[in-house]
């Protein structure tokens, strides 16, 4: 393998993707914003119907969260949905057009017709993805780090529960948003990973594309029924949410389970390097 | 400018070794017993070819019938059920052999992003890098405009883009899919100058094209492909002795044309009032020493195109 042809077509496709990359970052800003702005409003209708606390959430933490509290209301509304299911949306698309998209377009061929082993092409292009998730994944932090002190979301609160028991919940730290969106990228790469492994072992974009978003969905299916229902608790397992919601991880802080996704990525790069060596192109 | 075929510059059949560590064979493409299978279909079937250093062969057959699934088997883009291919001497794996081989798909497709600049720039800097000055060259050769996004060309312009691409690297073996299709005449003109220039340095290319008279200009042999076999191989001097191959012999009276018809290399013989008319494949010295016998007053030869000759050819190709 040579490092500088890796870097050559590293180089040539992230600039390929730049202007997505970019158009996703601007967006997800966009979603970060105005989430957050709503904050100072929402709080206080939690707090005036009594909601302080209590709200059951079957997206995460096995006990109550005050969605009026700076990280509740962040996570019910940003961090348990939007942040990952876009990381994950990008991750797919990332991940299906490394391979089998540009397969299919017929870019791939021209490119293997010159000096490139697959071998470096794997590399680079699972390298773009990694990378292009990572700028959005700090874009998105970045953003909310910087919109969360306009909208009080790094003040503390205090809310008072039907008991007449006073909870102070603390405000957003840097830390909480680096923890939270750390987690979000890495469903968004465990997730990106599978349909990489798909194209490069199948070189159809589509199926890549349509298997990985259904195994998305049927995971955030499987894992919030069973939350609801208790029931199959242990086929959990196999689903991105379970590694990435059941923890909560921008409340609670990174655990363990955030490593799931990134041997998940590992497993699924050496399969397709393997894969896409010992296959046809399609043409 | 009329381009003529030299023969193929032989080489010794000692292996030398070049820059890249890969060793020259005597033969730059060789396959045996190629044969790629999806099911049912056999889309090139038991291949054996032997293309010699400098030599131009033209691979022809009619769409569908396997000449781009060799190719793409050629360069590793697909791998043989059975048989090999030999590239340079190596495999078209390996990425020292595609560095010394241009290539020109049947459609270029490149990044939607990428200018025709972009294009040589990158491609450029996967292998042995380019000499400025040719790439210049080709680029005013083709009167190519490489600041625009390659997606943005009509089917001509993407063309000249590829032959920029595929040239530039200074290859010792180009392969070339259709290269002219959508090139107006004088580009396809320059492409002949360009191809008879490498040629003359040495250069060996294989190619695919529809255009006979393109063949017969810059081809030394061709091979004839059909249902992925290759139903035969000719020399282009074979395919201009075919052409002048038909003899029509006047005479002073009816004579039967039976008296050709077992001559060696007749393959037909018909008589029509008092002429008899005769097509030779090979020497033609037993048909005009019979028609002398026979007392022939007149001799006439009749040339045919070549596309008719390609067409008969074609035709017992598929029978």
């Amino acid at each position: 393998m040579n490092a500088g042809r890796v870097a050559h077509i590293y180089r040539q496709w992230f600039r390929a993707r730049l202007l997505s990359t970019i158009a996703w970052a601007v967006g997800l800003i966009a979603v970060v914003t105005l989430t957050a702005a709503f904050y100072p409003s929402l709080k206080d209708i939690f707090n005036n119907v009594g909601q302080g606390s209590g709200l059951e959430s079957f997206l995460g933490l096995s006990g109550a969260i005050d969605p009026s509290s700076p990280l509740g209301f962040l996570w019910s509304n940003l961090y348990s949905n939007i942040v990952p299911w876009i990381m994950m949306a990008l991750g797919i698309a990332i991940g299906a057009a490394a391979i089998a998209g540009d397969e299919e377009k017929g870019t791939l061929e021209y490119l293997l017709s010159r000096p490139a082993q697959r071998a470096e092409v794997v590399v680079a292009r699972f390298a773009v993805l990694l990378t292009v998730l990572l700028l959005v994944a700090l874009v998105v932090g970045i953003a909310l780090a910087a919109v969360a002190p306009l909208f009080e979301l790094t003040t503390a609160t205090t809310t008072t529960a039907a008991d007449g028991a006073s909870v102070t919940n603390p405000g957003v730290s840097v830390g909480d948003i680096a923890a939270g969106t750390f987690a979000a990228l890495a469903v968004g790469i465990g997730t990106g990973s599978i349909a990489f492994l798909l194209g490069a072992a199948i070189g159809r974009h589509g199926v890549a594309v349509g298997v990985t978003s259904g195994y998305a969905i049927a995971g955030y299916l499987l894992y919030t029924l069973s939350n609801v229902t208790g029931s199959l608790g242990f086929l959990t397992w196999i689903s991105p949410w379970r590694w990435y919601v059941h923890d909560a991880m921008l409340i609670t802080g990174l655990d363990w389970d955030v490593l799931l996704p990134f041997g998940l990525a590992t497993i699924c790069f050496a399969a397709g390097w393997f894969f896409f060596q010992r296959r046809d192109l399609r043409s | 400018m009329l381009l003529t075929c030299g023969a193929a510059v032989p080489l010794p059949r000692a292996v030398d070794t070049i820059e890249w560590g890969v060793p020259m064979a005597s033969y730059v493409i060789e396959t045996d017993g190629l044969t790629k299978q999806w099911g049912d279909l056999v889309a090139v079937n038991e291949l054996t070819i032997a293309i010699e250093r400098g030599e131009c062969y033209a691979f022809l057959g009619r769409n569908g019938s396997g000449k781009s699934t060799t190719a793409r088997m050629l360069l590793d883009f697909i791998r043989p059920t059975r048989g090999s291919a030999r590239v340079l001497g190596g495999s078209g794996a390996d990425p020292a052999v595609r560095a010394r081989v241009g290539y020109l798909p049947g459609d270029l497709n490149l990044a939607r992003s990428m200018t025709g600049r972009d294009a040589i720039e990158f491609f450029g800097s996967l292998g042995p890098a380019p000499d400025r000055s040719v790439v210049d060259s080709l680029v005013e050769r083709f009167a190519l405009d490489p600041s625009r996004p390659v997606h943005e060309l009509s089917t001509g312009n993407r063309r000249k883009v590829g032959l920029v691409l595929a040239f530039m690297g200074d290859p010792e073996l180009l392969i070339l899919d259709e290269p002219t299709s959508g090139l107006d005449p004088v580009l396809q003109e320059e492409f002949r100058d360009l191809v008879a220039e490498r040629k003359a340095a040495g250069v060996t290319i294989w190619l695919t094209s529809h255009v006979m008279a393109e063949v017969e200009r810059v081809a030394d042999r061709v091979g004839l492909i059909g249902d992925g076999k290759l139903a035969r191989e000719l020399t282009m001097a074979d395919l201009r002795r075919q052409s002048t191959g038909r003899i029509v012999f006047s005479f002073d009276g009816p004579r039967p044309a039976s008296a050709f018809s077992e001559l060696p290399g007749v393959t037909s013989a018909e008589a029509e009032g008092s002429d008899v008319a005769v097509t030779v494949d090979g020497s033609t010295a037993a048909v005009l020493r019979k028609a002398g016998e026979m007392g022939a007053s007149a001799v006439q030869t009749e040339r045919r195109d070549l596309d008719d000759i390609f067409l008969e050819l074609f035709e017992h190709t598929q029978s």
